[in-house]
């Protein structure tokens, strides 16, 4: 389990994984706004 | 005499006055915990903005931005995120650098963090004076300067803490087994990216 506060070696991945999933969940919105 | 020795520091020990020693976890170092709670604090700080932000929007089902022709600027904003992404990736330059006795990594890793977040507060205060609408004009412009501004002021300690941990790279502290002053300020510094990565896709983006 990522702990992002164990170090900054897992804060700067914990980082990585929020922007991922933060950029795929705001271009699905995106996309869903713009279809719809 | 040596058996009256130890019967000395048998009656030392008994003789014990003041509080007890304080209890140190073996689990998580006293750092760590100090900044897990600060941590723990700042998200529900950044909560309470979100909680208003949410309830015009959702709750109340007002009108975002663009709002009585005021615009908020995706582009410059986005470009500002980039800027505040990057220094994530150099921050942890400085700290594999710290950990692998590359000083020169350390220390360029560390001011190109700082000035990157500089360059970021730097376009938000001149953001701030080019929007042509002031936080009192609509309830929209408060929350939008409540959280960027909330935001804002996060990154300006993270700076603080920035200068701290390059001054003393540069006057020489820091070793491979003691670097805890640039690990625990880049915890904070990553915290302040992911915020803001919540700040921009919500007031920004969607």
């Amino acid at each position: 389990m990522l702990n992002p506060l164990g170090s900054e070696q897992e804060a700067f991945r914990f980082l990585v994984w929020v922007a991922v999933v933060v950029g795929v969940l705001t271009a699905i919105v995106l996309v869903v706004r713009a279809v719809s | 005499m040596e058996s009256a020795s130890i019967a000395a520091d048998v009656a030392h020990d008994d003789d014990h006055h003041g509080p007890p020693a304080p209890n140190v976890s073996s689990r998580v170092e006293a750092q760590f915990l100090g900044m897990l709670l600060f941590i723990i604090s700042e998200v529900m700080l950044f909560g309470a903005f979100f909680t208003a932000y949410f309830f015009i929007r959702v709750v109340n089902g007002d009108q975002w931005f663009p709002v009585h022709g005021d615009e908020l600027p995706k582009l410059i904003a986005g470009f500002n995120t980039a800027v505040l992404i990057s220094s994530s990736f150099t921050m942890h330059w400085a700290l594999e650098g710290a950990r692998n006795e590359n000083r020169n990594a350390m220390r360029v890793g560390l001011l190109t963090t700082f000035l990157l977040g500089l360059t970021f507060l730097t376009v938000q205060v001149n953001e701030y004076v080019h929007l042509g609408f002031a936080p009192h004009d609509h309830a929209q412009g408060t929350i939008f300067y409540g959280l960027t501004g909330l935001h804002g002021a996060h990154v300006f300690v993270g700076l603080t803490l920035l200068s701290f941990a390059t001054i003393r790279a540069f006057r020489g502290h820091f070793t491979p087994k003691e670097h805890r002053g640039v690990e625990v300020p880049g915890i904070y510094w990553h915290f302040v990216d992911v915020m803001w990565i919540f700040v921009y896709s919500t007031v920004y983006l969607l």
